[in-house]
Parts: C-alpha cells; structure tokens; sequence
C-alpha cells in the first residue's frame, strides 16, 4: 500500500462519500486509487473554488464534514476563499491538497505554495504529512477536529512523495467528540432571570443549527412564551410561521426584531457572536439589557458584548438544561404589545418600481411560496441574500445555506451544488445575483455532467446592487464601477452549459417560470428574472449607526423618539 | 503590558500559528523566547504583549487556547 491508497483508505473509513475537486501534478497519486473506490464519488469542479464552497454547501446540507481536494500551488490558492468562508461561518470542512515533494520544499519548485502558512489564520488547525505512516490517523483527526467543538476547515497538505511511498496501514479510530460540560450555576442564573426579565430575548445564531438544537429551543421558547430573532445564519433554526418569531435582526433585519434586542432588559444569545452586522454600533447596542451568552467557544463570550452570564457549551446541552431549569416566566404580556404594536405598524414590505419592471422582492417571495420550506435555498451576497433572508419563509433548520461571516459573492451556485449532492432528494434552489452569479457560474457546467439538478434564480438587475444601494444612500448616487451592463445573456449562457435557460421580466409570467423550473429534473435550470435596479433593501440600520436610528426607508426612523425626519 | 507563558507541542507550524494568532488580533508583541521545556516534545513560549485598548488578556487567552497545539497558557 502506499500513502495515496491510505489516504482514499481512510477517507472511506472515516464515512467520506463525496470530495469535490481538481487533480493536478501534486496530487496525482491520490486521484489513482480514487479511481477505483466504490465508496467515494468524485465530483470534478471547474474551479477549485468550487469545490471548497460546494463542500461547505454539503456540510450544512448534511451536518457532516464536506471535504474538497486540490493540487499544490494554485490549486490550493484557489480554496483560500472557500477555507476563509467555513472558518468565518464555523462549518465542517476538510481541505486536502498536493504539496511538492519533500525533497523541493522550500525552494520555490514548481507550483509550490506554502498553503499552511498562508490559511494559518482561516483555519481551525492545519497538518503537513511527512511520515507516510501517518496519514490514516491524520486524516480521522482532521475530520474529528473540523466537526467537534466549533466546527471548522481543517487542511490536510501531503507531499507528492508521501503520496508516493509506501504506507503502513492502521485503522483510524473512531473520533471521540468531547462536549464541555455545563457550569451549573450558570444555568441556574440564567433560569432565574428568565424567570424574572420583562423584556426578555432569544437571539438565536447558527451555533444553534450546527448543534442540531432547533427542537430544543422551540421547546424552551414555547415554555417561556419569550420573543426570538434568528440571525441571517440561524434563518430556519425557529419556524418563521411561529407567532413567537419576530425574524431577523441586525442590518437589514425587521423592526420588530431590531427593536427587540435593542429595547430588551436580557438578551438570552444562543450559539451567536454579536457581529457588528446585528449590533450596529456596539456602544448603542441593547442599552438596558442583561446578557446571557451561551456559546461552545469560549473565546466568543465577552468579545464584542460584556455577558453577564456566561455559558460555555454546546446549544443542546444549553438548551437542555434551561429546559429543565426554567418554570414559568414572568408576565410578558407589554412587551407582546409592544412587539405586536411594531410588527402590525411596519411589517416587512416592498414597492413595485415605477418605471413598471418586476420586483425583486416579489420574485423571491413566489419562489418560496411555490417551492415551499421542504426546499434548500442557497444564495449569493448583496441584495438579493438579504431579500432571500427576508422573504423566504424557513421552517426547517439548515434550510438557508449563505455567506455569512465572509460575505463571500459567489457563494450560492457551488454551494447549491454541494448541498444537492448531499440532500439528492430535496429541491435546492440558488437565489443569486447577477454579480455573484458571473464569479461562479462554471459550475453549472459540473452540475449538467454531473446530474446535479440544482435550479438558479438570478435577480438580474445588471448591477452590483448592494454597493449600488450604498453609493446611492451614502455617496450622493454617484454610480461607480456599479453597472455590469447587459451581457452576458444568461439563458443562453445556461443552455451553452447544458442547462435549461429560461427567462422572465414580468409580474403575470413569474409563477410559471418557476414552475416550468420545478418539473425539469433531470438537468439544471437558469432562470434569469430581470428586474429593476432601483429597488432596495429596507429596513436599514447603516454602518456604525445604533439600531435605534433603523430606517424602514430613506430618512424614516421608526424607533427615533425625536425623528426629524431628515435625510440621511 | 502582559506577559503570558505557553507550552506549546514541538509540531510543524505550532509556533507560526500563535505568531499569526497575535497579528491577526492586532496584539503588539515587545520580546519573545522559546525554550525546550522540561517535559519530551514540548516548548515553552514566553511573551511579552500589549493589547489594543479595551481588549482583555482573557479573551486572547481564550483565542490562544483554542490553537490545537498549544498545551498550557497562563497570563500575568
């Protein structure tokens, strides 16, 4: 045996049924016996950015560490973007590339990067096998370390003649996952001012999904009667059809979730970070509220917010131990009304652009009305994710799959890929932008050799709409380097690949086009919705400004008790 | 100014990747020494730092603790 069959050896030991990615010189040897296992499918990328976000589109579609491989040099240049991405969203993923032979290390040789070295700060943990022997016991450390405590991507980096030489081969052993144990009094604290909070708040981040406690905390929220918001990463972790549910917080979040945190005496965060992106300006952020920060990283308490209670653990145990901790809360019946008061007064809403082009907002909605929230849902960055994040109804946990942490554009296509390689029985529909869409869309070509059904729905409003959005509120709409024009055609850019190719500009044709989408099975689908470019995404809170001063539209702040009305 | 003592695995990048934790997190380092420590395998890395305003040694505790490598940190 040697090191390249230990390698595809143990990646099968492990439970690895998919690797996304490219060969190349490096890592040649290991593509040899790939070839012949029956237990692992190789899908090839086009790019290996590809494969990085396609694993980490697997890893939430699944739960389960997503792997993606690579050679040396470029190709693991290619994967820094998709490794930054899963270390700033916390996912599962295991890198594996080709490094030069050892004896070439370090002398520039061809194709050579120093791959550890450079995602030194993006990932969780790093390995460079020089012992042939080592690599079943790495490889089954590696996915133990990028799936235990909080997950993330773990690179595996092997020399071309580690590949090469001869292995000894040693069964992996099982990963044991250690789970920190709860304090105690901490748990009790936090019951107690449950038990006592006037206005209390489930802030609930994607901690709670990559736990798998969305069942938990439903039980806790209806035992309690407490308002939640899930974040833009826990979208699904608590049913958006649950009267409890307020929505998302944060920049573009609802006012009602806004307002929530920022008028609640405790915040109860759950496997959340209390990213600039949902506190706004920190030193404005929840002014009144006593926090309780529950998260399985220590480093996250107390970094950007103070906690009060602080709770290192896993969100299952933590909910758990509430659930058996808490009685009945206290009478939240004014702080319902007032919540209730801000949900009925400025629920979340769009205008039809005048110049009578399609609604952005409005082809996203159907999209989730006809396909439903059995559907995986991916997106890219910009406008089109915070009005995926706004106007699709999740009911299931791990059912928004997006960019978080990163913002990565370009995320939602190879990410659809992944997701539908690990869920083949579920829809998954990419909703992306025209930017994004023209960073990544060489995957459709893999998706169409590969049977990969995913459908794509471009919000096509032949600009960077976001940054658009921003250089017309903060910059005096002067439009720079924002316009993507009006090339390529993306119908017949998707046909080109082996795609079906549909396109839609209109309000009564929107319901068919998605549902002649649906019926196609057995190839992907485009679908191009051209829209206006003017729409925008309200509410608003802008950067580095306090969530009191959120705007539900230009100049309108809804929680400003002196509002003067002015403009930005 | 805070002087933190690690014990650190003798692995391939070990070192690096405290070196890299300090940049990333914007901490300032003013000397630092590794020694072998006294147990097999093992290195001994003292710092000296200094944090950006309103950021704790805790917390960077924290952050450090959670490099795989790493055995032991204590701050003063």
């Amino acid at each position: 045996m040697n090191g390249a069959l230990a390698l595809i050896k143990a990646l099968e030991a492990v439970g690895c049924e998919t690797v996304f990615g490219i060969p190349g010189g490096a890592i040649l040897p290991a593509y040899d016996p790939l070839f012949d296992s029956a237990k692992i499918r190789h899908v090839l990328t086009r790019h290996e950015q590809g494969a990085g976000h396609a694993a980490s589109g697997y890893a939430q579609a699944t739960g389960r560490v997503g792997v993606c491989m690579a050679t040396s040099g470029p190709g693991a240049t290619n994967l820094v973007t998709p490794l930054a991405d899963a270390y700033l969203d916390s996912l599962p993923v295991v890198a594996i590339t080709g490094q030069v032979a050892r004896p070439v290390i370090g002398t520039d040789a061809f194709q050579e990067a120093d791959i550890r070295s450079i995602t030194l700060p993006i990932t969780k943990h790093s390995y460079q096998v020089t012992d042939p022997d080592d690599i079943p016991h790495v490889i089954a450390e590696a996915f133990t370390l990028a799936a235990s405590g909080r997950p993330g991507p773990v690179l595996v980096d092997l020399p071309k003649d580690v590949l090469a030489a001869p292995a000894a081969w040693t069964e992996p052993e099982p990963p044991v996952v250690v789970r920190p144990r709860l304090d105690p009094a901490g748990v009790r604290q936090a019951a107690d001012l449950l038990a006592r909070a006037e206005r209390p708040v489930f802030y609930v981040g994607g901690g709670v999904v990559r736990a798998g406690a969305a069942a938990l905390l439903l039980e806790l929220a209806e035992r309690t009667g407490v308002p939640v918001v899930t974040t833009l990463m826990a979208r699904g972790a608590f049913p958006d059809s649950h009267p409890q549910h307020l929505g998302m917080p944060g920049m573009h979040g609802t006012v009602a979730a806004v307002a929530a945190m920022q008028k609640a005496d405790l915040l109860v965060a759950l496997g959340a970070r209390f990213d600039d992106r949902v506190t706004g300006s920190l030193a404005r952020f929840a002014p009144e509220a006593l926090v309780v920060h529950a998260d399985i990283d220590p480093a996250e308490i107390s970094k950007n917010r103070r906690a009060d209670v602080p709770l290192v653990g896993d969100c299952r145990d933590v909910l758990r131990a509430l659930n058996a901790s808490v009685t009945t809360g206290g009478d939240l019946g004014a702080w319902w009304a007032y919540l209730d008061g801000l949900r009925t007064t400025f629920p979340l809403g769009y205008d039809w652009p005048e110049d009578g082009s399609l609604a952005p907002q409005y082809v996203i909605s159907r999209i989730g009305e006809l396909v439903g929230p059995e559907a995986i849902y991916t997106s890219g960055v910009g406008q089109h994710q915070m009005w995926a994040a706004q106007f699709v109804r999740y009911e299931r946990p791990g059912s928004f799959i997006n960019s978080g942490g990163l913002g990565t554009m370009g995320f939602a296509v190879p990410a659809a890929m992944g997701a539908v390689c690990g869920a083949p029985d579920r829809q998954v529909w990419a909703i992306d932008g025209d930017g994004c869409f023209q960073m990544t869309n060489q995957e459709l070509a893999t998706c169409a050799l590969e049977g990969l059904p995913i459908k794509v729905a471009v919000i096509n409003n032949g600009n960077l709409g976001m940054v658009r959005q921003w250089q017309n509120l903060f910059y005096g709409s002067r439009y720079s380097q924002t316009s993507l024009g009006s090339t390529p055609d993306f119908a017949l850019l998707a046909e080109a690949m082996g795609c079906v190719g549909l396109r839609c500009s209109s309000r009564p044709g929107v319901d068919d086009v998605v549902r002649e989408a649906m019926a196609v099975r057995d190839r992907p689908v485009v679908i191009d919705f051209v829209v206006g470019a003017d729409a925008q995404v309200w509410p608003m809170v802008a950067a580095g400004t306090g969530n009191d001063e959120i705007m539900t539209a230009r100049g309108l702040r809804p929680l400003c008790d002196s509002d003067t009305g002015e403009d930005l | 100014m805070h002087r933190l003592s690690l014990l650190l695995r003798n692995k391939p990048g070990a070192l690096a990747r405290v070196v890299v934790l300090f940049s990333t997190r914007d901490v300032a380092v003013e000397s630092l020494s590794l020694n072998p420590a006294d147990a097999d395998g093992l290195s001994r890395l003292d710092v000296q730092v200094r944090l950006r305003e309103g950021r704790s040694v805790d917390q960077l505790v924290h952050q450090l603790r959670r490099v795989v490598d790493l055995c032991e940190v204590s701050a003063a």
